[in-house]
């Protein structure tokens, strides 16, 4: 029972992955005064990509085809850390955030690598950026997470949400506001929305990721957009279940794991219309104010170690 | 093994189980460097340089085994100053050049300046102890007062912090290791540091048995900035084996910063994360031994199928060198430490240790040692971007130079070699409970204690779950029917994309350059040269001169220093053989006068 609502966990951040892009971009589409499309857009897009032919670039190497299958592979076990209905996860027992890091970190790794591959400018262009992007984020990340994790004194992301889910709500801790400051400044940066990048924007001189994609077409480039909407539904899923983890079920009773579900679901689409508000009223940062941002970030990630001395 | 009696010098050998740890990790690193070199000496040299090559190579790694197996400090000091010359020596067989003489100055000299060191750290024994073998000198320390202690501690950590690298003492590392012939640069980097590791180790843990906590700080703030520092100046290099020559700065960092938590939870009373933490060192150390011989070697491929290692004319390797390719792209995963690969292993156990040390009572341990996360987290995070540069334009995307468009695959014997070390690598990587329970014996002789780390086998039961879903995913994604069809790279349109319209590597390493640029101060000029019309420059020429700014602060000031002394040292040489008699008169009164009154 238990190991069957892991991996119904897991599915569903793959499954709703590209439900969660499709609604954001639909509450933006309001917030702008349009239209826009169907929330399910993003599965039909897959559908039609996963349909269509590789074009390889005559320079590239097997590791251009073979980058973005890593891709997906890691993300999708990385998805398997994070507990979504219940504090347990499937790989999140004895699996740790170290671990999660660095799997998003090897994704990261063969993209660039891909994008390199193609032999033109911009790839190597969009993997230079994320370089920049990615290396100042990682301490952040890092910091912020250990803070919540030396509260709960143990590094497993079962145990961290577990020690949440019983904290009472309104017991704020200062290390718990200051992380999980820390960690969505470093979520924007990681999956690249706006104020860091753009994931809309059709210049290539501004693009990070898509720059980095740009040569990409067909099922290799369906693998590299269902992948990145995993690593967002997953890192967004990562800060509900750290800082707003209450709803979860405690149990496996079939009512517990409903009522969680639909408290996710709910979480989820407060958190989509907060980022939709957010890029609609904000503009993209200049490059080289990146750091700052990022530095910002470091900056409260490290007061949140500081404060779980000074707190004890 | 006591061979006093054969020889007139205390000479004597032990082996113990940490012996036997860096023994296995120079034999086996050893015996893979001496196959490569088999078809890589056959190729490069000839007549007598294949000779002195393949006399010097036997003798280096001899020297190494004679260092971690001595047990009296006279059998140590020969065999680590061997060490230094035959090393010097293998250098030497490229070829003699002012500009490689200069540089193998400089090594020997540093070399030099940390053997005194570690002669100054020796003697510092020598009241307590009647002799200067190991076990005497372990049963001194229990009466010796503080301070010696501290004397000793910090002695060694100059004289081994030289060896292996530490910034600011690093200068002479990314001078000598590029000059090598490949395998030499390999057996340098992967194995040479580690007998400092050793070294250093053996002092601190096994004679010294730890210490105060500022011990471990010290360490910990030497391995936090040679690792920051060796990553960043790696990013902004394009020479192959410079750019490596700064990694083994970063991982030797990476190692001291273990060492230093060691040292930490020691100090406050922590054996069983004093362990995690002493085995996460020893671990990153016998990783970074396989890795780095393997990026070496296949920086020896390199320069031996497309003549040269400046990664800015070569590109599109992996397609004409299949298997080196393959197995750099291993070392590349490994050193950057990405799970499955076994430089991930030891951050782990890193990180772990680190996050531990908020458990501790005392306050300041408790804030420095999580932070140290942060820092391990930002050197990994710059090694990723390092190394995505380096494989990206090496061996991806379209070739940048005649010789790396021609390049074919090397010889069998250079492939196996590499292909081993891969394996190697990934087989630690996936099980690190394989190599976990002998490493954690290892620590617990050193520190005497008897509690297992728990939490280190929770990743050897983690990687193989995470390796299998990895694995099983790959394979059910490759299953996917993907029709495949070549194009050309996309050109905005346009016809004629050529190489010099890639990115390179000086361009991919801008943005952290630009961010990172007090580090690196870069003096630049830029000369524009107009003919008549304002906008319309004749030429433009523009020059960058990164010298690291140790040698203008920190070293230019003391060689200066010690020239100007030499120069007024000089007064008291007047070649009058009357004025000689007069010092050696004035010494024996002085002596005397020393005698009577001591």
């Amino acid at each position: 029972m238990k190991f069957a609502v892991n991996v119904i966990e897991a599915l569903l951040i793959v499954a709703i992955a590209p439900l969660v892009r499709g609604v954001i971009a639909r509450v933006k589409a309001r917030i702008q005064n349009r239209r826009g499309a169907s929330v399910l857009r993003p599965y039909a897009d897959l559908l039609k990509l996963f349909r269509k032919e590789d074009l390889v670039p005559d320079t590239a190497s097997a590791l251009f085809r073979f980058a973005p299958v890593v891709l997906f592979a890691v993300t999708v076990t990385a998805a398997a850390f994070v507990p979504v209905l219940h504090p347990s996860a499937l790989l999140g027992v004895s699996g740790d955030f170290i671990v999660l890091v660095y799997l998003l970190a090897a994704g990261r790794f063969f993209l660039m690598l891909g994008a390199m591959d193609g032999g033109s400018s911009f790839g190597g262009m969009g993997a230079s950026r994320e370089a920049l992007v990615s290396t100042l984020a990682e301490a952040p990340l890092f910091l912020g997470l250990t803070s919540v994790a030396i509260l709960a004194h143990t590094v497993r992301l079962s145990g961290i949400v577990e020690f949440s889910v019983r904290q009472n709500p309104f017991q704020l801790s200062a290390v718990h506001v200051l992380a999980f400051g820390a960690l969505a400044l470093v979520a924007i940066a990681e999956t690249g929305r706006i104020p860091v990048d753009n994931p809309t924007t059709h210049l290539e001189l501004t693009m990070i990721h898509e720059a980095m994609v740009l040569e990409y077409s067909g099922p290799s480039l369906a693998l590299i957009e269902w992948a990145s909407a995993v690593k967002l539904t997953l890192i967004m899923a990562l800060l509900v279940g750290v800082f707003v983890p209450w709803g979860m079920a405690t149990s496996n009773s079939l009512l517990g794991l409903a009522f969680a579900l639909l408290a996710f679901l709910f979480k989820f689409a407060v958190l989509a219309i907060v980022i939709a508000m957010i890029e609609s009223s904000l503009a993209k940062l200049r490059m080289y104010l990146v750091p700052d941002f990022l530095g910002v970030a470091s900056a409260l990630a490290i007061l949140a170690v500081v404060f779980t001395a000074l707190m004890r | 093994m006591d061979l006093t009696q054969l020889t007139p010098f205390p000479f004597a050998l032990t082996v113990d189980r940490m012996s036997a740890l860096f023994l296995l990790l120079i034999c086996a690193v050893g015996t893979l460097v001496v196959l490569f070199s088999i078809s890589y000496v056959e190729r490069h040299y000839s007549g007598p340089k294949a000779d002195w090559m393949w006399v010097l190579l036997p003798l280096f790694l001899l020297s190494m085994v004679l260092v971690v197996t001595a047990s009296t400090a006279f059998a140590f000091l020969f065999g680590w100053e061997l060490m230094t010359v035959f090393s010097a020596g293998l250098i030497l067989i490229d070829g003699d050049s002012e500009r490689r003489r200069h540089n193998i100055f400089i090594y020997l000299l540093m070399m030099h300046v940390g053997t005194a060191a570690v002669i100054a750290s020796f003697f510092l024994f020598l009241p307590h102890a009647n002799s200067l073998n190991f076990a005497s000198m372990r049963a001194a320390v229990a009466i010796m007062p503080m301070g010696v202690r501290n004397a000793i501690f910090l002695l060694s950590f100059i004289g081994f912090g030289t060896k292996a690298g530490i910034v600011p003492l690093h200068l002479w590392l990314p001078k000598a290791h590029p000059i090598a012939p490949s395998p030499v640069s390999a057996l340098m980097s992967a194995v040479m540091l580690k007998t400092a590791i050793y070294a250093f180790v053996r002092f601190t843990f096994d004679f010294l048995g730890g210490g105060p906590s500022w011990w471990g700080y010290l360490v910990l703030a030497a391995g936090a900035v040679s690792g920051v520092l060796g990553v960043l100046y790696a990013i902004a290099e394009h020479d192959l084996k410079r750019l490596l020559a700064y990694h083994s700065v970063e991982n030797i960092g990476i190692i001291y910063l273990g060492l230093g938590a060691a040292l930490v939870f020691n100090a406050n009373n922590a054996p069983i994360w004093a362990t995690l933490a002493l085995t996460a060192a020893l671990l990153h150390t016998l990783n970074h031994a396989l890795f780095k011989s393997l990026l070496f070697l296949g920086a020896g491929a390199i320069s031996d199928a497309a003549h040269t290692i400046d990664i800015e004319e070569l590109g599109g390797l992996l397609k004409r060198m299949p298997v080196t390719g393959v197995v750099f792209l291993v070392a590349c995963c490994s050193i950057i430490g990405l799970p499955l690969f076994n430089g991930f292993v030891s951050e782990w156990l890193m990180f772990r240790s680190f996050i531990a040390g908020a458990e501790l009572s005392n306050i300041s341990a408790a804030v420095i040692l999580p932070l140290m996360a942060g820092v391990l987290a930002l050197i990994g995070g710059l090694a990723v971007s390092c190394f995505a540069k380096l494989y990206g334009v090496a061996f991806l995307g379209r070739p940048r130079g005649i010789e790396a468009e021609h390049a074919t695959e090397v010889a069998i014997p250079m492939q196996a070699a590499m292909a081993l070390l891969a394996a190697a690598c990934v087989t630690i990587g996936v099980m690190p409970g394989v190599v976990l329970p002998p490493l954690i014996a290892v620590t617990q002789e050193l520190l005497h204690s008897s509690s297992p780390p728990e939490p280190a086998l929770s990743i050897s039961r983690t990687l193989p779950l995470v390796a299998g879903c990895v694995i099983v995913l790959i394979i059910a994604i490759s299953g996917l029917r993907r029709i495949k069809r070549i194009t050309p790279t996309w050109a905005c349109g346009l016809p004629g994309l050529n190489s010099r319209m890639q990115y390179s590597s000086t361009a991919f390493s801008k943005p952290l350059r630009k961010v990172f640029a007090r580090v690196y101060k870069p003096d630049r000029t830029v000369e524009i040269e107009y003919v008549n019309r304002p906008y319309f420059p004749k030429s433009v020429t523009y020059h960058s001169v990164r010298t690291t700014s140790f040698e203008n602060s920190l070293y230019r000031p003391a060689v200066d220093a010690i020239v100007a002394m030499a120069t007024r040292l000089r007064r008291l040489q007047t070649g009058n053989v009357q004025v000689y008699l007069l010092y050696i008169f004035l010494a024996l009164v002085a002596l005397l006068v020393f005698m009577r009154f001591a």
